[in-house]
């Protein structure tokens, strides 16, 4: 067994060698400083690449939105129909629509012909 | 407290707290002067504040201390991944086993035994809450109760380890002065 006074020697033998190897304040400072600006050019990198990134992804959405959007919507534009477009048509509008032909009955254009083969 | 102030106290405390920093790297020392830049930084930056509450030593005993955890967790992380990365590349490797290094001076391997006989193996071989304990008591002549501070424990367990540790160290070094 050792006692205090020994255990004591021991850790002043140990902390006068670190002493002798420890760097100076000043060297420890300007190295991390120098690490600090690193640390910094490469988070304003990773930054910089991260908002292109994110740039670039939001023009091809972008693109891509406004080009299926076009395509889309153009067919339905000329196929509509009112809901409503019903009530714009009145009795007899088909007669109306057609150039009336002279001698001719109104009735002929309602009613059938009878067809030639019959008995 | 300013910045020409604090940068002041670091340089004062500055060889006091690279002995600290070696003792929490397991006394490797790039890891250490790592840890100390980093510590630095941190309170330069604002980032960890003196309250005034302790001495500014213990504060910043404190300080290296939980910076020096954090970079081990992080080398862990780092060296799990490198790990993972290795066997996947190879798979050859089993796991836990480390090869000897191939390029390690010669002189490398009688360091380390002489070093084995001394306060550093003794050391090494006690538990972590004993050997901080320790450091801070014999090494930077700190009481018990700046210890617990530093460590983040109850006086009461401080003495309990404190206790324990010294008995266990006398107890290793006496056998290796025997031998």
């Amino acid at each position: 067994m050792v006692d205090d006074n020994e255990i004591r020697q021991r850790f002043a033998r140990l902390r006068e060698a670190d002493q002798e190897s420890a760097p100076s304040f000043a060297q420890t400072y300007r190295r991390a400083r120098a690490r600090r600006s690193l640390r910094a050019t490469r988070r304003v990198r990773a930054l910089v690449i991260a908002a292109a990134a994110v740039v670039a992804i939001v023009a091809v959405a972008l693109s891509y939105a406004r080009s299926s959007s076009s395509s889309a919507v153009t067919p339905e534009i000329t196929t509509w129909r009112a809901p409503t477009d019903v009530l714009l048509r009145t009795p007899g509008s088909e007669l109306l629509g057609e150039m009336p032909a002279l001698g001719a009955s109104v009735l002929d254009t309602m009613i059938p012909k009878p067809s030639n083969t019959g008995t | 407290m300013d910045e020409v102030e604090l940068k002041l106290q670091l340089e004062r405390a500055h060889a006091d707290c690279f002995g600290w920093a070696m003792a929490c790297c397991g006394r490797d020392r790039d890891d250490a002067e790592e840890v100390l830049q980093t510590v630095y930084l941190t309170v330069l930056d604002g980032r960890a504040r003196y309250d005034g509450r302790s001495t500014f030593r213990t504060w910043l005993f404190g300080v290296i201390r939980r910076t020096a955890a954090s970079e081990r967790r992080k080398a862990w992380l780092r060296g799990e991944r490198e790990a993972g990365r290795r066997e996947a590349g190879s798979g050859a490797r089993e796991a836990g086993v480390i090869a000897p290094d191939p390029f390690a001076p010669p002189d490398a391997e009688v360091e380390h035994e002489s070093r084995r006989d001394g306060l550093h193996h003794a050391l090494g071989q006690l538990a972590k809450r004993q050997r901080e304990v320790l450091q801070l008591v014999f090494y930077h002549d700190l009481t018990v109760e700046e210890a617990a501070a530093v460590m983040h424990v109850s006086v009461g367990s401080a003495r309990t380890h404190y206790a324990r540790g010294k008995a266990n160290l006398a107890a290793m070094l006496g056998d290796a002065k025997e031998l």
